[in-house]
């Protein structure tokens, strides 16, 4: 299997390299070359630089036989137009994205991106069902 | 255009979407202009008849803010061509504006986009042909 991730910070870093251990191909992109240059020296050749929304770059990258592209950069419009560019002119069966803002989770679906993830989201459905947990608790002890 | 008067959205108020907010202003149509920095609204000039809403283009509450459930056409004109290509696809496809336009400068990224049904302006494009035009004579 063959996955293409987009965006070398924390998120990228962690995410090629359990992908790697766990014995998949891994392609990471990462426009800036001194990044690129630090990923390279941990995580072996896997880094390329360029810019994951130019479609001439991404041609360079195999694109078309990845079995899942993952754009995970901290800016919402480069993940979404990555992830559109890869669906619509590479044929990647399957497009991840991580949202940051967690109103664009129901937008990034609505434009055709497969999964989209908003880790603030998730913070947020944790605590709340927290909360609801303990309210219901409480009650019930009131209650007994 | 078919209507009188227009309720506009422009996101990006740079050298462009200034120009088109004042031309469309006063031409009577009510503008509503969008962006992240305030003193970008300094090009607009004192005699602006039009509204400004601080923030981003690409945020659902902001350009909630700025009127995009009632507006008859939206432009997306920022520097970023992701950020253009994302604020067009939510006018058009959340918000149903009828008339969205918006500026791709990368030629290839419009390509694709104005495939998918985008009204895409390419100025590197248009520009590259325009000087190819003129040194020909």
């Amino acid at each position: 299997m063959y996955v293409i991730v987009v965006g070398g910070g924390k998120v990228g870093y962690y995410l090629s390299k359990h992908l790697l251990d766990r014995g998949y191909e891994v392609t990471l992109i990462e426009k800036d070359p001194r990044r690129a240059e630090v990923l390279n020296s941990t995580l072996g050749e896997i880094v390329m630089v360029g810019d994951g929304d130019e479609m001439a770059f991404l041609a360079t990258t195999g694109m078309e036989r990845a079995d899942v592209v993952v754009a995970v950069t901290g800016d919402d419009e480069d993940n979404l137009v990555t992830c559109q560019l890869a669906k619509r002119k590479f044929n990647v069966p399957k497009t991840v994205a991580r949202v940051n803002n967690p109103a664009n989770v129901r937008i990034f679906k609505t434009l055709g991106v497969d999964v989209a993830l908003s880790a603030t989201e998730v913070l947020l459905d944790l605590i709340e069902s927290e909360l609801a947990n303990k309210e219901t608790a409480g009650r019930s002890a009131t209650q007994a | 255009m078919g209507l009188q008067f227009m309720k506009l959205v422009i996101v990006g108020c740079g050298r462009v979407g200034a120009m088109a907010a004042i031309a469309l202003s006063k031409a009577g149509h009510r503008v509503t202009v969008i962006d992240s920095n305030r003193r970008a609204f300094d090009r607009l000039g004192d005699d602006f008849a039009g509204e400004m809403v601080l923030g981003n283009g690409i945020d659902e509450d902001v350009l909630r803010q700025a009127g995009i459930e009632s507006a008859d056409g939206f432009a997306s004109l920022t520097n970023g061509d992701n950020r253009n290509i994302m604020a067009a696809q939510i006018a058009r496809e959340i918000f149903k504006v009828p008339r969205v336009i918006t500026r791709i400068y990368d030629p290839m990224r419009e390509d694709v986009y104005r495939e998918l049904g985008l009204n895409t302006l390419c100025p590197t494009l248009t520009g590259a042909r325009q000087i190819h035009a003129m040194l020909k004579g």
